[in-house]
């Protein structure tokens, strides 16, 4: 039987989000249209996927949830109707992504980010460094990491 | 009745009833506001009980604390600044003018008369927006600037009521006094940023890791609360200060994870913004209504071709074609928001009547029921012209 408390209090000895954060992140650019961001869904299982500027900073979010309004958009309670309208009426990623996704630095301890991602119910998180992306981890790549590092004891 | 007992039927009602104006295709603040009518002639709630005032009180500064915090986006807002400035400076002013005007006409006293002006000019777009996406008019560069334009005019009618506000605290406008109204907002307003800019990060960044539980939606409300405070404390109303909190507040990337926007729209449309708008209803005097007859009418119609003409003025300016620039105009007709916010305010400090706050609920109501009919026209004669000059 595999002991959950034991592998969290040894990953928060030697793991950060550093060493099992996803590297090779698929983005989109800001002025990637609705299409492409459909494409992208098709191709790809990710729920969200990073914005990133010409100079690799990491600019927003874009998950699933917007782009399913941003399709439905005639079809939502007119109580949607404020001035966040704006957020599902864009036409390019820029327009539509979150500003303000959870990040947190590659130096950050595992136990740091699995408490980040569970306080917000967020399933992955940026991770960046002097604004640069340079990485996401999901709350997946938490949970086999400790299953990895068990098996191998 | 029992105080628990009168805030359970105020938010059970209002959301029943808010429902089912949203079902007939119109806002759901309607609803809520029907429910507070309801309850004052059926159940024989009263807008005196303390404790409804104070719960409504703090339903307007959530109101407006949501709105700057969740709805306002500072970036989008300086990128659509240059084009969308004019519109709502003419939507804003000529509107004011007629509600001053309108004031003076029936002889209401000065402040009253600058109220009723403040209560002019805010836009709200919900109804627009629906019906330019139902006519597929949105994306359009006038749907555009329409969208933007309805952010600045709300900025414009609080800055407004701010400076009302000062005159009726000095009760006569001096230039001496002026420049201290000046100061006042300016030095409220540059506190604010400075603790926007560099105190307020820092504190997330450490509030974030605390480990007690939902520690940052509790920072988000207790600068909600400290901003309205300080807003009174500057002579300015709490309601202009979480307002301006809430912008602030936007700008700091913590503070805004969807994560804590939720919870923020949920504390403010969940429980105290529905209490506030069924307290609006609550405190509609409809005797006052029927007496007030020719007073309201010409409120009405007033309010809503003050938005017309100087929209249209506004947006001609900027180089809109007659058509466009006329739905822009008609576009800014709705109200349905802030506008009550003001009456509220304007009430509680005894400057309006129980005709004016009842004339005032009732063209909200007119404004969203008439908005999609005459923007649908509109836009008709628009595509009319555009057959026939091709």
């Amino acid at each position: 039987m595999l002991n959950i408390s034991s592998s969290v209090a040894e990953a928060k000895i030697d793991i950060n989000v550093n060493d099992i954060m996803t590297k090779d992140v698929v983005t989109v650019k800001g002025d990637a249209t609705i299409l492409d961001l459909l494409k992208l869904f098709k191709k790809y299982h990710y729920h969200n996927y990073p914005v990133v500027t010409p100079g690799g900073d990491l600019a927003g979010v874009v998950c699933e949830d917007v782009v399913l309004r941003c399709l439905l958009i005639g079809s939502v309670p007119s109580a949607m109707f404020g001035r966040s309208i704006t957020k599902f009426l864009g036409e390019d990623a820029k327009g539509i992504m979150d500003h303000h996704p959870i990040t947190i630095s590659p130096n950050a301890s595992l136990e740091e980010a699995a408490n980040l991602m569970i306080k917000h119910s967020a399933n992955h998180i940026c991770v960046v460094e002097n604004k640069k992306l340079v990485g996401i981890l999901s709350k997946r790549d938490i949970i086999n990491e400790i299953y990895k590092r068990r098996r191998m004891e | 009745m029992h105080i628990l007992l009168q805030i359970l039927l105020l938010l059970l009602l209002a959301k029943a009833f808010g429902e089912f104006f949203e079902r007939m295709g119109f806002p759901s603040v309607l609803g809520e506001i029907s429910a507070g009518l309801l309850l004052v002639s059926v159940f024989l709630l009263t807008p005196e009980d303390e404790i409804l005032k104070f719960l409504a009180g703090l339903g307007a500064i959530f109101f407006l604390f949501t709105a700057g915090y969740k709805e306002t986006n500072l970036h989008e807002l300086r990128a659509t600044f240059k084009q969308s400035l004019l519109p709502a400076t003419f939507g804003v002013t000529v509107p004011f003018i007629f509600g001053f005007l309108l004031g003076k006409m029936f002889n209401f006293p000065f402040l009253e008369c600058l109220f009723i002006g403040v209560v002019f000019t805010p836009t709200s777009i919900g109804m627009t927006v629906r019906t330019l996406i139902d006519l597929d008019y949105l994306s359009t560069r006038v749907g555009s600037i329409r969208l933007n334009a309805s952010i600045l005019d709300d900025i414009l009618c609080l800055f407004l009521l701010a400076v009302v506000i000062q005159i009726s605290l000095y009760h006569k406008v001096l230039a001496g006094q002026l420049l201290t109204m000046g100061g006042k907002l300016a030095a409220f307003i540059i506190i604010m940023v400075i603790l926007g800019l560099h105190i307020l990060p820092k504190l997330f960044e450490y509030i974030q890791k605390m480990h007690v539980e939902e520690a940052i939606f509790t920072g988000v409300i207790v600068v909600a609360l400290f901003s309205a405070f300080l807003a009174e404390k500057f002579g300015l109303h709490a309601v202009i200060g979480a307002f301006i909190g809430g912008i602030i507040l936007s700008t700091i990337p913590i503070a805004k994870i969807q994560d804590v926007q939720d919870k923020v729209s949920g504390f403010s449309y969940g429980i105290f913004v529905p209490i506030f708008f069924a307290f609006i209803g609550l405190s509609v005097d409809l005797s006052a209504l029927s007496t007030a007859g020719l007073f309201a009418a010409l409120l009405i119609i007033l309010a809503l071709a003050g938005k017309v003409i100087g929209g249209f003025i506004g947006s001609k300016l900027v180089g809109l074609d007659s058509y466009d620039s006329l739905i822009y105009g008609v576009g800014g007709m709705p109200r349905v928001g802030v506008e009550l916010v003001v009456i509220a305010v304007a009430r509680s400090m005894g400057i309006i009547g129980p005709e004016v706050f009842s004339a005032v609920v009732l063209m909200v109501a007119v404004s969203v029921i008439v908005t999609p009919l005459f923007l649908k026209y509109t836009i008709e004669l628009k595509e009319r012209s555009k057959r026939i000059a091709s």
